[in-house]
């Protein structure tokens, strides 16, 4: 089929933000059976999305701020509620 | 001032939670307190228009939501990046007949190893700056900051097939830029 992987990586990437068609599904599944670079590039892009989801949801789990960040913080409110009231 | 709408009790309250929200979503300690400072200040201007509908705590976390994704938005355009035209990566990618032109490799690495990799996420993000203006915003606010689709729609006024087209072309670029980057160079020390 003409513009086969090209198409196939963008079923891929559009497999990530909305759910495919019927049609897409078996397009897709179908050229992935066949094409172990679209494979790839499947399972490269899934990895991508795992990997900032790990990031987002874990990475920063035990981050708190620190003293100094809580004064500065304390200090900045201060300033400003002066400067309103 | 009562306590409940006093910022200083916010931030001993819900500051470390929200500083991780923000931390999380810009990778960057500076930018993240910055973002908390002005979700509290505005908060406490805008505190006679919170409800009670909700808990303050999440009342707060949609103003950091905001704060979030105004920062990306118009700290990318004010860049001014060279490549201004939106090209079209995806084509070079491929041959006349849709064909890679350089076979994708299969990357062996573990997702859980990768994350929490200083050395990775400053490779991730040398890859994701290289992106052109609009394909980084929206990669920006989808996959790293984690909006649905809707909203980055919303944000960047475009339409969601527009915004598919932006996404495989950032992804595509990204993958190549990791592969050479990271997965290929073998040692990462
Ligand atoms: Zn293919």
């Amino acid at each position: 089929m003409k513009q086969a992987c090209h198409y196939a990586s963008r079923l891929a990437s559009d497999s990530l933000d909305r759910p495919l068609s019927l049609w897409e599904r078996l397009r897709l599944k179908l050229h992935l059976s066949m094409c172990s670079n679209c494979q790839n590039c499947d399972n490269n892009l899934k990895l991508m999305r795992q990997i900032n989801e790990l990031m987002r949801n874990n990475h920063y789990g035990e981050v708190r701020l620190s003293d100094q960040q809580q004064n500065q913080l304390h200090k900045a409110l201060d300033k400003h509620s002066a400067s309103v009231n | 001032m009562n306590k409940s709408d006093d910022p200083h009790t916010w931030l001993n309250e819900h500051g470390d939670y929200l500083y991780r929200y923000a931390m999380s979503r810009l990778h960057n300690d500076e930018l993240a307190q910055d973002m908390l400072q002005e979700t509290l200040l505005a908060g406490w201007k805008g505190y006679a228009r919170f409800a009670g509908q909700s808990s303050i705590r999440t009342w707060l976390v949609g103003i950091l939501k905001h704060k979030i994704i105004d920062y990306i938005r118009h700290e990318i355009r004010g860049r001014n990046l060279t490549e201004a035209v939106e090209s079209d990566p995806t084509s070079a990618f491929f041959n006349a007949n849709g064909s890679w032109n350089e076979s994708p490799s299969a990357w062996k690495e573990n997702p859980e190893d990768l994350y929490s990799s200083e050395q990775f996420q400053k490779t991730l993000e040398l890859c994701i700056n290289n992106l052109p203006e609009k394909q980084q915003i929206v990669f920006r606010m989808r996959d790293i900051v984690g909006e649905d689709t809707p909203t980055v729609c919303k944000c960047c006024d475009i339409t969601s097939t527009h915004l598919h087209v932006l996404l495989h072309r950032a992804r595509l670029s990204l993958r190549k830029c990791l592969n050479t980057h990271w997965f290929e160079k073998g040692t990462h020390s």
